[in-house]
């Protein structure tokens, strides 16, 4: 106990997931990592979430490259979990004498780590997804699970019909109690999807964890319901999203162009808090034209933008045309460049006259998840001249020997190098 | 060797390591910039769409690697303590070091409000007791300027002065606002005349200084002895130190430096971040000005908004049209309404058809639909403060609401938190509506 009052939860916030999940986005980063929203990063939202709901203890999960995330959440100053005791908590796998400790799955990762979890004795753990954009108070979602005694609590929201594939849909009685849980049905008789979002009393989970489940879902909380538990859902009526697809991101970004966008930025009461960049405001020139758009501080802009997102420091240069994209921090588009619905990663440099996803998608299924949208990955940089087709995966570090020709075809992809490749 | 050096002698055997400490002057009130400093001090001016003029002497400091600083306050410092807070955006809150405010105090010897500038620094001389410095940085906080101050100490310790003063080019026309120096091909200073009708150079005194600490400790003492000196570093103390023939220095400093007194210099070096190849690049990487951020999102470009040629932070909606502006975090510009070379503070709301030509508008106004702040010709001089306020250019206070469809003739002094009920009519050319009577 510190200063007299109960640590009533500690949020553990499931960070751990990359991959090809968001593709070149995610290939070198955590997707909790990956820059969203003009300036922030995914996590940024559920750390926000925690330091505006009072939770002050907050474990952080990873495991797939995770320099990114470190560097970005530090000791957790930007959302006052730099705390001399309780305060932010890394939790990675870790190696003992007697095994190998990569974490099997979402359970497994809360397992090993438990002994830690248990030094800052919280009443309750909220198991939260560091993947997904959304501003809720937990203080609510608490408050449910302690009006109906609950040993578990998960987080709803109404999905519609055609969307139940991509979630764990949740039946319920009338008084909330949860019933089922069925993973991603082609057709659901209910309108509430899990979000990933669990309240546990701390006591019962500790008791779950002994014979090291793996999955949170199939190996903790389904034999919780077969044994007749205490589990109830909490509504949540709010924007929330999962953006661990490319689809899915691309929306979530341009949905935030919208005149009265659904994920609100703006607000003074529950800022969205992030790690400050120390840039000076956005110089527009005097050759620019922009509409519809978010751009933030460090911005340079003497060419056209529209209904897209710039992050700090991206250089627009005269005559340059960028629409309907998303722009990481740093990259530079050249003179009379283009860029159409395309998400380029950090530090790319566009070629004077270079074009950006031109041209037709191809009708190739396997290219069917990137929705028509091109991408370009970190430190790729693209010569002047040379056109992109719609659909193209560039390659992190892409240098100019991986164009084979001016002109790239729809839908092609170039491999990732690495950083220090050209210095050997 | 004077005592004092005697007794900060390392003990024998011990590697001797001195460390660099600087005072930074932040007391000044700043009367010429109007309301702008009429409730904070003019360090703590809002600057350049998202600093505060403080902000470069600290970013200097720590730049040059100077980690310990102490900032004296006098005039309303709240505004300016609240900014620095425990100085983390400079990484001044330290364990050892760091940075301290130094207000007045009562109680210790000689203690009492700061007479001058150097009357300020004497009153502070404690705080070099346990310093090992061997020379003392003294800033002041008004400046804008970006300076590595290590070319100073080199300087310094190369000329062997015991004062070394920063001095920058001015035009002729200024040279009777500023200290005036003349100095030898070696730098060594023969004249100083602070503010001379006449002068017989152009090298300005920056307010930058960097003294022996031993001599300086010697010097205020004698300075604060003398009868009928104002114990002020430029008016007292140089011109003696000259005339005597100490070792006074002039180091030249020749890039950008500007030293933000009057409206019309805050507007036009405010502007001057507009320009093609502006004086100070804010985006250095190399030497980035640290500030307090707020949590901001990104600016917003609504659609239809139209903009050119201006400075717009985090946490802007931009729907109408912005020309020739800088406008600081938060500022709302809706559709229809028109912001042309202005300077616009925090959080401040322009109403739909809503124009500001050629003004200063201080944090959290709200403008009306349809106002018109700037209109007209500007041969009328305010009426209140002619001297300061007569090249067409407005200036609204902190917290104004001005009603909607009102039209604020040029040169026009609106003050702070006023509200419909101040406004009868149309405010002329150079008019004059004063706020309520601040409450402290």
């Amino acid at each position: 106990m510190f200063g007299g009052t109960v640590v009533e939860a500690m949020a553990l916030v499931l960070s751990g997931g990359g991959g090809e999940r968001l593709s070149v986005l995610s290939a070198e980063r955590a997707v909790s990592a990956v820059p969203f929203g003009g300036k922030y990063r995914i996590v940024d939202f559920v750390l926000s979430n925690c330091c505006h709901s009072g939770i002050e203890q907050v474990g952080l999960v990873t495991q797939h490259v995770p320099t990114s995330l470190h560097d970005h959440v530090g000791a957790g100053r930007p959302w006052d979990l730099d705390r001399k005791s309780r305060g932010l908590l890394i939790l990675q796998p870790y190696q003992t004498r007697g095994q190998s400790g990569w974490y099997r799955g979402t359970a497994d990762a809360i397992a090993q780590n438990w002994d830690a979890i248990e030094e800052r004795r919280p009443e309750r753990v909220i198991v939260l997804s560091g993947d997904h954009v959304y501003r809720m108070n937990y203080r609510a979602l608490l408050q449910t699970h302690r009006d109906q005694r609950a040993e578990l609590t998960l987080a709803v929201t109404r999905v519609a019909p055609d969307d139940s594939r991509r979630f764990g849909m949740v039946t319920i009685d009338r008084d909330g109690r949860l019933l089922n849980l069925i993973e991603k049905p082609e057709r659901a008789s209910t309108p509430y999807a899990s979000m990933g979002i669990y309240v546990f009393e701390f006591e019962v989970l500790g008791e779950l964890l002994r014979p090291r489940p793996v999955d949170l879902v199939l190996d903790v909380l389904r034999p919780m319901l077969q044994s007749g538990a205490r589990a109830y859902v909490h509504e949540f009526s709010g924007y929330w999203e999962d953006v661990g697809t490319i689809g899915a991101y691309y929306r979530s970004s341009m949905e935030l162009l919208a005149p009265d966008p659904r994920l609100v930025l703006h607000d003074s009461r529950w800022p969205i808090l992030t790690r400050d960049e120390e840039r000076p405001p956005v110089r527009v020139a005097a050759s620019a034209a922009i509409d519809d758009s978010l751009v933030a501080n460090g911005c340079r802009v003497a060419g056209t933008v529209r209904r897209s997102i710039l992050f700090p420091g991206v250089t627009v240069e005269h005559g340059a045309r960028i629409e309907d994209s998303v722009v990481m921090a740093d990259s530079r588009i050249g003179r009379d460049a283009r860029v159409e619905r395309s998400i380029l990663d950090k530090q790319v440099a566009v070629g004077a006259s270079a074009r950006i996803g031109t041209g037709e998608a191809p009708a190739d299924p396997a290219l069917e998840w990137l929705e028509g949208i091109t991408l370009v990955g970190k430190d790729a940089s693209i010569p002047d001249q040379t056109c992109i087709g719609r659909a193209s995966v560039i390659g992190i570090g892409a240098r100019p020997g991986d164009f084979a020709s001016r002109e790239i075809a729809p839908g092609t992809r170039t491999p990732n190098h690495s950083w220090f490749r050209e210095l050997v | 060797m004077p005592r004092a050096a005697l007794a900060n002698r390392p003990p024998p055997g011990r590697r001797v390591t001195t460390s660099r400490y600087a005072f930074i002057l932040a007391g000044g009130a700043g009367t010429r910039l109007c309301l702008l400093s009429e409730r904070r001090a003019k360090p703590a001016v809002p600057f350049g769409g998202k600093y505060r003029i403080i902000d470069f002497t600290l970013s200097n400091c720590v730049n040059s690697g100077i980690f310990d600083v102490g900032v004296l306050t006098q005039y309303r410092p709240t505004s300016l303590n609240r900014h620095i807070g425990s100085g983390r955006p400079w990484d001044l809150d330290r364990t050892r070091g760091g940075i301290q405010i130094l207000q007045p105090s009562l109680g210790a010897v000689n203690s009492d409000w700061y007479q001058g500038t150097a009357d300020a620094i004497y009153r502070n001389l404690v705080h070099l007791r346990r310093r090992r410095v061997e020379q003392l940085l003294v800033l002041s906080g008004d400046h804008v300027y970006t300076m590595d101050y290590n070319e100073l100490y080199e300087f310094h310790a190369a000329s062997r002065a015991l004062v070394t003063v920063a001095v920058t080019e001015v035009p002729e026309s200024m040279t009777n606002q500023f200290g005036i120096l003349t100095a030898d091909a070696s730098g060594r200073v023969i004249g100083f005349e602070e503010k001379p009708q006449l002068a017989r150079s152009r090298l300005a005194s920056m307010g930058v200084y960097l003294f022996d600490r031993d001599a300086l400790i010697r010097w205020l003492m004698e300075d604060a002895e003398r009868p009928g000196s104002s114990h002020d570093f430029g008016k007292d103390l140089l011109p003696v130190l000259v005339q005597r023939g100490e070792a006074v220095y002039a180091h030249h400093f020749r890039s950008y430096w500007q030293d933000v007194g009057t409206l019309d210099s805050y507007y036009d070096s405010n502007r001057a971040l507009l320009s093609e190849r502006p004086p100070i690049d804010l985006a250095s990487h190399e030497w980035v000005i640290h500030t307090q951020s707020a949590d901001r999102p990104p600016v917003r470009f609504e659609n239809g908004s139209s903009i050119e040629n201006s400075l717009i932070a985090n946490g802007c909606r931009v729907g109408g049209q912005v020309t020739g502006s800088v406008l600081f975090p938060g500022v709302t510009v809706p559709r229809g309404a028109v912001v042309r070379d202005s300077i616009i503070m925090h959080e401040t709301i322009l109403g739909r058809g809503a124009v500001v030509d050629r003004a200063i508008v201080d944090k959290e106004v709200e403008i009306g639909e349809g106002a018109h702040v700037g209109a007209g010709d500007a041969s009328t001089p305010n009426r209140a403060c002619p001297q300061h306020l007569s090249s067409g250019l407005c200036v609204v206070g902190k917290g104004a609401h001005l009603p909607d469809g009102i039209t604020i003739g040029r040169n026009a002094r609106i003050g702070a938190y006023v509200t419909g009920a101040y406004f009868t009519s149309d405010v002329p050319a150079g008019g004059v509506v004063d706020g309520p009577e601040s409450m402290h």
